[in-house]
């Protein structure tokens, strides 16, 4: 594990964005979590530790199998089969999640913590209508009526910028575009007022410009709700746009952590440096240079 | 593949439980203690040394009636597995190279077989067209066809599409030699599995049948005719039907417990053909989150 | 933002502002259509290819009135003249063309024993059939699913091997051979039910039940093993499913997933199962209608059989293929209405 991911996240801050004017209690705080397979006996994430305030974002980078989802799993309380939390703590709102019944998870999730993914047609039930499915959290998490959370799900429907809520509210998801899917599956995921959201390659199947639009609608849903975000990509572009801290993780090790403009700037671990270096031709250029600017 | 289905544990049950029914069908007769059809004069008997299964209402030995009926349900299913494998497979296979209106055909007349209750048919042919078991097992094989012709039919939509029988048939291969060299090889292990699983279906329908007693003259033994007429005598014989019942029912699970065993080491090609739900990609990798929650 | 340009692509997207609730109706409207409409495209074949088959029978079996009225000794001509007398001395397409019309208006024709009108024999017997067909399928679908989830929620633990064996015990144990048992056990052995014959619903609930049961029971243990299997192993296909996890994150308890969610989308292929078991369930009741002394259709289709009743005969099939494809429309239109999707083949 690299020695920088120990130090204290408050000496690094993103300095493009004001730090809240009094410390605020941390919404999700990970602490050097290991996870391990506990068939095959391996360690397959080897402590990764973060702090997220409210209203802010870290993002967590790296390829696939390098352990982030697992992270993030482990932070839901939803780790596959077999697999286990071995150290370290995960505290959601000041709150460890070792001891936690399924009764106090299903109060917490969706109410406190929730997520969406990559592949959101999958992650919707195909034989409900979207806005049913919207309402339906609304419903069981918040209390509402059938009228009232119906009316809930559409305001939800117009505030992830879907033009005709009405309509998708009563579509399949066999009717509805990968784009236009996401918005419903953010919906559904802060339908119960969550303070904090698990975006895991939440735009990784969407073409660039439907991803830039769901990367947008994140950040205002942050702004307007003081919602604590993690973004895990295997993108570094898409944590740039919108992260205050990033964690580059590989083979299940935090490698380099830090606030994004230093770690794009000043890179210190070889494989961040090739993970830069693969986006130079990409577009990357253009959040370094306006962040410079800034 | 033989080989591997012996390997496993339930393969080697079921092939034992069907070789021993084989041979009590190629030589029941001759194993047969008494004459099954000579009349005793000590009706509806207990079992005793001299009738290990008791006797009958006419006296006759119980025991005899069932070896010697063995040869009738075997032979009968294995009838009606055969005549539905040539029924079904053969247009199968064609249905995807002999063009659209084949197609089109015998995709209906599938449709249609499956949506006749079979046993009524079966019933209504046989009585129709002159009581033989021969011509009962026929008719039946055709009604149950349908299973080999899309198992068969989906085995080889499956290999026509891939890229390697495309390849041989751009470079000049004649059909039939396609068909036999590749085809096959894909098709076979789910036709096999069919095939057991209808042998087992064909036992159902054979003793239905004879219970009934269509097929088979009365004085002629058969494990249907033996329950049908343990049936007016449950009063005073209640253990009767035990024995043909069992016997009817081990053979059909051996030939499940076959056909489960031809699905384990066809691979994941033949499963996947008969089980097309199932082979639906997981998206998630094997990720298999638990229901209630909770890491612990 | 620029969503106007992400739904300038949508084909979803309406073009102009109509009213969504308008859509929607239309939307339920045209599915319940299509399906039906489906289902008539597949209904129309089958019916013409199996009544035509069904028809060819009587050509093929050599059987006629005249021999069933006149037995075995009449003059070639006393058999003309009957057969004129049937209408059998007309070409064969006609005299299909006019047994379709006839069947098309209810009307299956005399029966060539006693004369007297098959669709009222038919109607007479098909009571009882239903009866027994429609508890065994309420047993069925019941016990099937019960045992299907149980085995399904408790999946790898003792409780589903129980399951599982039970079902495999059940599923080779053809119709007659429980029917046997039952009578021997329940009827004969301890007396708790009527061993045969049937009794009108009309003259008690209670006698009725008692009736039909053990036939019911017998009929349905195929449907209990075949719903149970099916179900068990959609719903386990259903829980790997990523909108399980979508539920889970969103809060939901495990409760509401498995009601709303998982059960759902499990039930389709186990309906459709129980649309593929209908016909067997009616050609099993020729077997145990003739176990259990009841007089319905399954028994006046054997009977008319053995008696060589060529025009009875083919009532019965057209009834029985009739049910069997009534029942999958109604099938196919509760699957359309659970899982919609699996319809459209998405």
């Amino acid at each position: 594990m690299s020695t920088l991911s120990q130090k204290p996240l408050a000496e690094r801050r993103a300095p493009q964005r004001p730090a809240p004017a009094r410390p605020v209690a941390p919404a999700l705080s990970v602490r050097d979590v290991r996870i391990s397979d506990r068939t095959a006996g391996r360690e397959i994430v080897r402590g990764v530790s973060f702090t997220l305030a409210p209203g802010r974002t870290v993002g967590i980078v790296g390829e696939s199998g390098s352990g982030k989802t697992l992270t993030c799993r482990a932070a839901l309380g939803i780790l596959p089969p077999h697999f286990e939390i071995t150290g370290g703590s995960v505290e959601i709102e000041g709150r460890d999640i070792g001891g936690l019944t399924p009764a106090e998870w299903t109060a917490l999730r969706g109410a406190t913590i929730s997520a969406v993914f990559q592949d959101p047609a999958s992650y919707l039930n195909p034989s409900i209508p979207v806005g049913r499915q919207v309402a339906e959290v609304v419903r069981i998490k918040k209390g509402a009526g059938r009228r009232e959370a119906r009316r809930q799900a559409l305001e939800l429907l117009r505030a992830v910028h879907l033009r005709d809520p009405e309509l998708v509210y009563s579509q399949y998801v066999f009717e509805l575009s990968g784009g236009m899917l996401q918005r419903v599956l953010i919906a559904a995921a802060v339908a119960a007022d969550p303070h904090i959201l698990i975006a895991d390659e939440a735009t990784t199947a969407l073409d660039v410009t439907v991803q830039a639009e769901i990367l947008d609608l994140l950040a205002d849903l942050r702004e307007r709700t003081d919602l604590a975000l993690v973004v895990v990509s295997h993108d570094l572009a898409v944590v740039a746009q919108l992260c205050d801290e990033v964690l580059v993780m590989r083979r299940g090790e935090v490698v380099e952590q830090g606030p994004t403009e230093e770690v794009l700037h000043r890179p210190r671990h070889a494989y961040t440096r090739l993970l830069i270096a693969e986006h130079e031709q990409y577009g990357l250029e253009r959040f370094r240079t306006a962040e410079e600017d800034a | 593949m033989v080989r591997r289905v012996l390997s496993l544990p339930s393969g080697r049950i079921a092939v034992c439980v069907l070789a021993v029914i084989a041979l009590l069908a190629a030589s029941g007769p001759l194993l047969a203690p008494q004459d099954p059809l000579a009349a005793g004069d000590t009706p509806l008997a207990a079992a005793s040394g001299a009738h290990w299964l008791g006797t009958d209402y006419l006296g006759r030995d119980v025991l005899s009636r069932l070896l010697d009926g063995s040869r009738v349900s075997v032979l009968g299913s294995l009838e009606v597995a055969l005549t539905a494998l040539v029924v079904g497979v053969v247009p199968g296979i064609l249905s995807v190279y002999l063009g659209r209106t084949f197609e089109w055909l015998t995709l209906r007349l599938a449709d249609t077989l499956v949506a006749l209750p079979f046993l009524l048919f079966a019933v209504a042919v046989v009585a129709l067209l002159g009581n033989g078991i021969t011509q009962a097992m026929l008719v039946t094989g055709v009604l149950v066809s349908p299973l080999f012709y899309r198992v068969s039919r989906a085995a080889t939509l499956a290999v026509a599409r891939s890229p390697y029988v495309e390849a041989a048939l751009v470079s000049g291969a004649a059909i039939g030699w396609v068909v036999r060299r590749h085809v096959l090889a894909k098709v076979l292990p789910p036709i096999a599995v069919a095939l057991a699983q209808t042998v087992g279906t064909g036992f159902v329908i054979v003793s239905s049948l004879t219970f009934l007693g269509i097929g088979v003259q009365p004085p002629a033994p058969t494990w249907g005719g033996l329950l049908a007429s343990d049936l007016g005598y449950l009063g005073q014989r209640p253990w009767a039907p035990v024995a043909p019942a069992l016997l009817i029912m081990v053979t059909v699970w051996a030939c499940n417990v076959l056909a489960d065993a031809l699905r384990d080491v066809s691979g994941e090609a033949g499963r996947a053909l008969l089980n097309s739900r199932r082979a639906r990609a997981h998206r998630l990798d094997e990720a298999d989150p638990a229901p209630a929650g909770g890491t612990r | 933002m620029t969503t106007t340009k992400e739904q300038a692509r949508e084909p979803a997207a309406p073009a102009d502002g109509r009213s969504a609730a308008g859509a929607r109706a239309r939307h339920g409207l045209g599915r319940v259509l299509a399906t039906v409409a489906r289902s008539a495209a597949l209904f129309v074949p089958v019916f013409l290819v199996a009544t035509f088959v069904t028809f060819a029978l009587r050509s093929l079996s050599g059987l006629s009135p005249a021999r069933i009225q006149l037995g075995e000794q009449a003059t070639p001509e006393a058999i003309a003249r009957v057969e004129a007398q049937w209408g059998l001395d007309r070409p064969f397409l006609v005299q299909y063309g006019d047994w379709i019309g006839g069947v098309l208006h209810g009307q299956l024709g005399a029966s060539w024993t006693n004369g007297a009108d098959i669709s009222t024999l038919i109607g007479l017997g098909l009571g009882v059939s239903l009866s027994v067909a429609t508890l065994a399928l309420v047993i069925g679908v019941l016990a099937g699913f019960a045992l299907g989830t149980l085995a399904a929620l408790r999946r790898t633990t003792w409780i589903d091997r129980a399951v599982t064996g039970f079902v495999t015990v059940i599923s080779v144990m053809p119709a007659f051979v429980v029917g046997i048992v039952l009578v021997a056990v329940l009827a004969v052995g301890l007396g708790l039910f009527p061993s045969a014959g049937y009794v009108e619903p009309g003259q008690g609930i209670g006698p009725w039940l008692a009736h039909i049961t053990l036939p019911a029971v017998a009929l349905s243990l195929d449907v209990v093993a075949d719903v149970a299997r099916q179900l068990r192993s959609s719903l386990v296909a259903a829980y790997r499913e990523n909108y399980v996890t979508g539920a889970l994150v969103r809060g939901l308890s495990p409760r509401r997933i498995f009601f709303t969610h998982v059960l759902r989308n499990g039930l389709g292929p186990a309906l459709a199962t129980l649309g593929l078991k209908f016909p067997s369930l009616v050609g099993a009741s020729v077997v145990t209608e003739w176990i259990f002394g009841l007089q319905g259709f399954g028994r006046f289709a054997n009977d008319s059989a053995q008696s060589g009743d060529v025009p009875a005969v083919q009532g019965v099939l057209v009834v029985s293929i009739v049910l069997v494809v009534a029942f999958n429309l109604v099938v196919n239109l509760v699957l359309a209405r659970v899982t919609p999707a699996a319809q459209r083949g998405v």
